[in-house]
């Protein structure tokens, strides 16, 4: 049984890091690697070998619903895969970058405690627990945010630590409600016992955690933390959050409530459609507006989150196809991008796209990644962006909101706008850049080169026959909705 | 297993262009020289024996129609002519990446054309936008970064809105399964309507066509020339006109508001980019803004096909117009790619192609100025050449269309007319002040040492000129008879008669009559006087040189033109800038509410939590 692992092993070796490692950083950068690798491996064996099942581990001899159980479907394999690949790349990314920043363990030990965290809420089938574990990745997070010790960042983290306090206290009462009513804390329990026991309680919990898991995921009106939090950690968390952390926390938790335990009433779907709207306009414009790198890159997150919404609340199964896509395809080239930030940052010493200027003779493997990136996001092809897109409007037509469909292609036009702007001025600027001030690590560029390799090899998940067994069962798992329930608990 | 000729047409220039990363410079261009002449080949093959389907997944990807053959032959036939052109010239430090993307541009631009599904035109039609980018950013001016960025952002958004058309065309008519051919959806109805503007914005963005035109200008000035005559000038107008076509011909019934509104956008297209090259000082922007206006009269032209009568035949005027503009797209190509490239070949030579700083360089260039001469006359319609019969069929097939309808629509289709006519003279003027600058009047001293240029140079701008003339002379036995009536026979239509008559080789007759005379005349009248210019004393000085960019100052000073040149010179009628202070404005709006006070960011969440409990209740 593979499922604690996902949790045990960055656990383990967060505290093993603390334990082992002296002044240097070289016992915390291997370990953590190990880590990253080893849960690699073992995120792509549960996702090509899970196809419709789902596993259920139990953490103690009792039975659901008074133990803790573990469950690993399609969706959840899925989520690992992603939180791998990006933690790997991001840690290699690290080894220089952190070392140039602030070279400490400490760093490595927090890494694995956000990982650790993620994991646990990915892998997890109790509500409480779930709220256990993103409370480990969250303060996690704080502290990485805060790490470069700057006053800025020191400012962004406890911003974040305020606003991230209060979405754990209102899930916290959706989770105290949840257990007053129904007696059960585990995800599946719920789901059965719930529109039972009592419906109006099913849509004051849904209104509660819309806003408390919309506050991790950076739906608007819940994103204010994230420009200053992402745009000031360090650029390998600024990847993990961007990449990762506001979809396990946020969009996987809607997903996982929402549709596989409220069964995907229609109000919320209707909520949906209009925040990832909302999302997709108004941050788009405020990236427009952006010179800081890092900061448009933060408001980009927030208008794709609306894009991944929006496929959601269309609900049909080609919908949710494309936003499970944008899901994948986002964590990819926004992690990538942020990499790009970090290393233009690292080299010459600005984020401050005015600033920049022509960096392809300086910094090849970052400009032209940054290419790739960039035509990723904005939906150009052959790049990932713009199957995910493109399913998304199809389906917004073939659902009869041409409306949210004309919104999805204005989004698009708007992304392109504002990396337009990141290439004219930060990699394609007038004054040519000969020599970086800093030399950019192998690690960097590897990690920088896989994940552009990525934003084109994973088109290739559209074509028949590789999305059946890839994709497709990710959907089915989202629109099988309380089949979760039978998948977990039994028939 | 014989591989699809069709495949091929996109894998070979592909390939090489993957190729051309590692191998050295003279191998890259002998390599891409062969390839472009193999493709040239393959093009003549299936002009003799129409190739058959290319499929994947059982699926048709890759098909060729009559107005696909058209459009396939002329690219392969441009390029190859350009590529010649760029075989010597090119700016060293940005060769490899130039051939590099020049047949990679080829393959996209075969594989738009080849897509039968709307899937495969969408993700080729996309890539062409990236290389047209990525030949922008290979721009040696100050400015090409800025825009290499405006033209991504207006041709890589309209691409958005090419997805939304053929979405909803699809949803609007399932059973077309996202085929490109004989769709026939009907305008009736909101969404069969953005479907239709959605497809016209993303082709008139690429053909130049108002209001979506102004990246043209721009990109023509900063990109290297090459790519200029490769893609403004002619790729990209062969496909922009293309989509267009595909929408008329097969993909939309249009109605009569439809077809009129076209007409219109042809006739403002036409008049407002030749006014606008009139007070152009930059050789190549002039030159843009007159790519632009003549995609007016292609637009014009093929905006009247497949305009139906009462009983549902398609009207004679209608497919007579269609072939003009068909045959006017092909003209201009070619015309306009020429002269770019002698542009180019003089901006080579001197260093630069602001037309205040050139002049008198005919003699010091004369085969260059001959074929700029040619291009010009021809593309300004000057008899026999090949842009005079172009325009002369557009102008019969409006004129036959109006014949029958009410006099208010008779006007309006005259007014119409008389602005494509009156943009045919300025056309001419606009050549005059153009070949004035370069080639005659006085030299400054600077370019005294000027000599003609290399002769790839003059290889590839004599074809050009060389197509200029054949297909004025020959014009109905060569790309009529060809490449465009197979069009009109495929779809089912009558051949129509032709109103009025025109022989070329008459006029040939009357102008060399004409010519025979002004030498008669010039023989008794030869004893002219030349006097030294009187200055006061003074010595003649640089600044009294007469250049042709002052040509037209009048009218840049008359009003009410004034205040529009100095409109468009503020870029208030350009959409992007127009998009960018709304875009700034708005982003503005929103970030004065995003200061960094928490105790706002916390009442944010607050409220957005008791609005959604209150939604939810």
């Amino acid at each position: 049984m593979i499922l604690p692992f996902f949790i045990i092993i960055p656990l383990l070796t967060a505290f093993l890091i603390t334990l082992i490692s002296g002044k240097k950083d070289d016992w915390a950068i291997i370990l953590s690697i190990i880590a990253a690798l080893s849960l690699l491996v073992l995120s792509v064996f549960s996702f090509v070998t899970i196809g419709g099942n789902t596993v259920v581990y139990n953490m103690s001899a009792w039975k659901i619903p008074y133990t803790i159980c573990l469950v690993l479907d399609a969706l959840s394999s899925f989520m690992l895969l992603i939180v791998s690949i990006i933690s790997l790349t991001s840690l290699m990314f690290s080894i220089k970058y952190i070392r140039h920043l602030s070279p400490s363990w400490k760093y490595y030990a927090l890494f694995m405690f956000l990982v650790t965290g993620m994991n646990g809420v990915i892998v997890t089938g109790d509500l409480f627990n779930l709220y256990v574990f993103l409370e480990i990745a969250l303060i996690a997070a704080y502290a990485l945010v805060a790490y470069g010790s700057k006053a800025e960042e020191f400012e962004a983290s406890f911003k974040y630590a305020v606003m991230g306090s209060i979405s754990s206290i209102l899930i916290l009462v959706g989770i105290g409600i949840i257990y007053s009513t129904t007696s059960t804390l585990t995800l599946a329990s719920i789901a059965k016992v719930l529109p039972e026991r009592n419906p109006q309680v099913m849509y004051w919990v849904g209104g509660i955690f819309m806003a408390g898991f919309g506050l991790k995921a950076a739906v608007m009106p819940f994103h204010a933390w994230l420009p200053d939090a992402h745009s000031s950690a360090p650029a390998p968390i600024s990847s993990m959050l961007s990449g990762v952390l506001i979809k396990t926390l946020g969009i996987y938790v809607l997903i996982r409530f929402f549709f596989n335990v409220l069964g995907a009433p229609d109000i919320f779907m209707t909520i949906f459609l209009v925040l990832g709207s909302i999302s997709i306009l108004v941050a788009s414009f405020l990236a427009i507006g952006q010179w800081d790198l890092k900061r448009l890159l933060a408001y980009s997150s927030i208008s794709q989150i609306g894009f991944i919404l929006l496929g959601l609340g269309i609900a049909t199964p080609l919908a949710i196809f494309g936003a499970v896509f944008h899901i994948l395809n986002h964590a990819i080239f926004k992690s990538l991008l942020f990499y790009n930030a970090g290393t233009v940052e690292m080299a010459i010493g600005t984020r401050d796209l005015r600033k920049m200027g022509n960096l392809t003779k300086a910094l090849p493997v970052a400009s032209s990644t940054s290419m790739i990136a960039t035509l990723s996001i904005a939906g150009m092809p052959p790049f990932n962006g713009f199957f995910s897109k493109l399913i998304i409007i199809i389906a917004a037509v073939q659902a009869v909101h041409p409306g949210y469909a004309l919104i999805a292609v204005v989004g698009s036009l708007l992304t392109l706008v504002y990396f337009m702007k990141v290439q004219r001025y930060g990699f394609r600027g007038e004054e040519l850049i000969e020599k970086p001030d800093v030399k950019v690590g192998l690690g960097m560029k590897a990690s920088m080169i896989i994940l552009a390799t990525l934003c084109v090899v994973t088109s290739l998940l559209v074509i028949p026959g590789i999305r059946e067994v890839t994709l497709e069962s990710v959907v089915s798992v989202i629109t099988g909705k309380t089949d979760y329930i039978f998948n977990v608990l039994g028939r | 297993m014989a591989v699809n000729e069709l495949t091929l047409l996109v894998v070979i220039p592909l390939g090489i262009s993957i190729i051309n990363i590692f191998i050295p410079s003279i191998l890259r261009k002998i390599l891409t020289f062969l390839g472009l002449c193999y493709l040239l080949f393959l093009n003549y093959n299936l002009f003799i024996i129409p190739a058959g389907d290319a499929y994947l997944f059982n699926e048709v990807i890759f098909s060729l129609d009559k107005l696909g053959f058209f459009t396939i032959a002329f690219i392969q036939i441009l390029s190859f002519i350009i590529l010649i052109f760029s075989l010597k010239g090119v700016v060293k430090s940005i060769e490899k990446q130039f051939f590099v993307l020049y047949p990679m541009t080829v393959a996209f631009c075969n594989g738009a054309v080849l897509s039968a599904h709307a899937l495969g035109l969408l993700i080729f039609w996309g890539l062409t936008g990236i290389t047209l980018y990525l030949f922008g950013v290979l721009g040696q001016t100050k400015d090409a970064p800025k825009t290499a960025k405006k033209t991504f952002i207006i041709v890589g958004g309209s691409d958005a809105f090419l997805i939304l058309g053929f979405v909803l065309i699809w949803f609007l008519q399932p059973a077309s399964a996202w085929s490109l051919w004989n769709v026939q959806l009907e305008l009736s109805g909101q969404l069969a309507y953005i479907a239709f503007f959605c497809i016209l914005i993303a082709a008139f963005t690429k053909a130049g066509g108002f209001p979506f035109h102004t990246w043209v200008p721009d990109f023509s000035k900063d990109a290297p020339v090459e790519s200029v005559a490769l893609l403004p000038a002619s790729l990209d107008k062969l496909l922009g006109i293309y989509l267009f076509a595909r929408i008329v011909l097969s993909l939309f019934v249009l109605n009569f508001g439809i077809h009129l509104m076209l007409i219109t956008l042809g006739a403002l297209t036409i008049i407002i980019a030749v006014m606008m090259a009139m007070i152009q000082h930059n050789g190549r922007k002039l030159l843009g803004y007159l790519a632009i206006s003549q995609a007016g009269y292609m637009i014009m032209g093929v905006g009247c096909g497949s305009w139906m009568c009462a009983n549902g035949d398609i009207k004679g005027g209608s497919i007579v117009a269609l072939v003009g503009g068909l045959f006017h797209l092909v003209n201009d190509a070619i015309c306009k790619a020429n002269l770019f490239l002698t542009l180019g070949s003089v901006e080579k030579k001197t260093g630069t192609n602001d037309l205040d700083k050139l002049g008198g360089l005919g003699k010091s260039m004369p085969v260059i100025f001959t074929m700029a001469l040619i291009s010009a006359l021809s593309i300004s319609g000057i008899p026999p050449f090949s842009g005079f019969f172009s325009k002369w069929l557009i102008y019969q097939g409006v004129l036959d269309l109006a014949k029958n309808m009410s006099p208010g629509y008779q006007i309006w289709l005259l007014i119409c007319l008389i602005l494509a006519v009156f943009g045919s003279a300025l056309t001419l003027a606009n050549f005059m002040k153009f070949l004035h600058s370069i080639f005659l009047g006085k030299r400054p001293k600077t370019l005294d040492n000027i000599k003609e240029t290399s002769a790839n140079h003059w290889i590839a701008t004599g074809l050009l000129a060389t197509l200029c003339i054949v297909f004025g002379l020959f014009a109905m036995q060569i790309p009529i008879k060809h490449f465009i009536m197979p069009i009109v026979v495929e779809h089912g239509w009558a051949i129509p008669t032709l109103i009025g008559s025109y022989n070329p080789i008459l006029v040939i007759l009357f102008f060399g009559l004409a010519f025979l005379i002004g030498l008669v005349i010039y023989l008794f009248t030869k004893n002219v006087r030349y006097d030294e210019i009187y200055l006061g004393g003074m010595e003649p000085l640089e600044k009294f040189r007469v250049v042709g960019t002052e040509f037209y100052n009048e009218i840049r000073n008359m009003v009410p033109l004034r205040s529009l040149y100095d409109g468009a010179e503020k870029k208030y009628f350009d959409v992007y800038d127009l998009g960018s202070k709304g875009s700034f404005s708005l982003a503005r709006l929103f970030r004065s509410i995003h200061r960094g006070q928490l105790q706002l960011y916390s009442l944010w969440i607050i409220v957005g939590v008791l609005i959604l409990l209150w939604i939810v209740k």
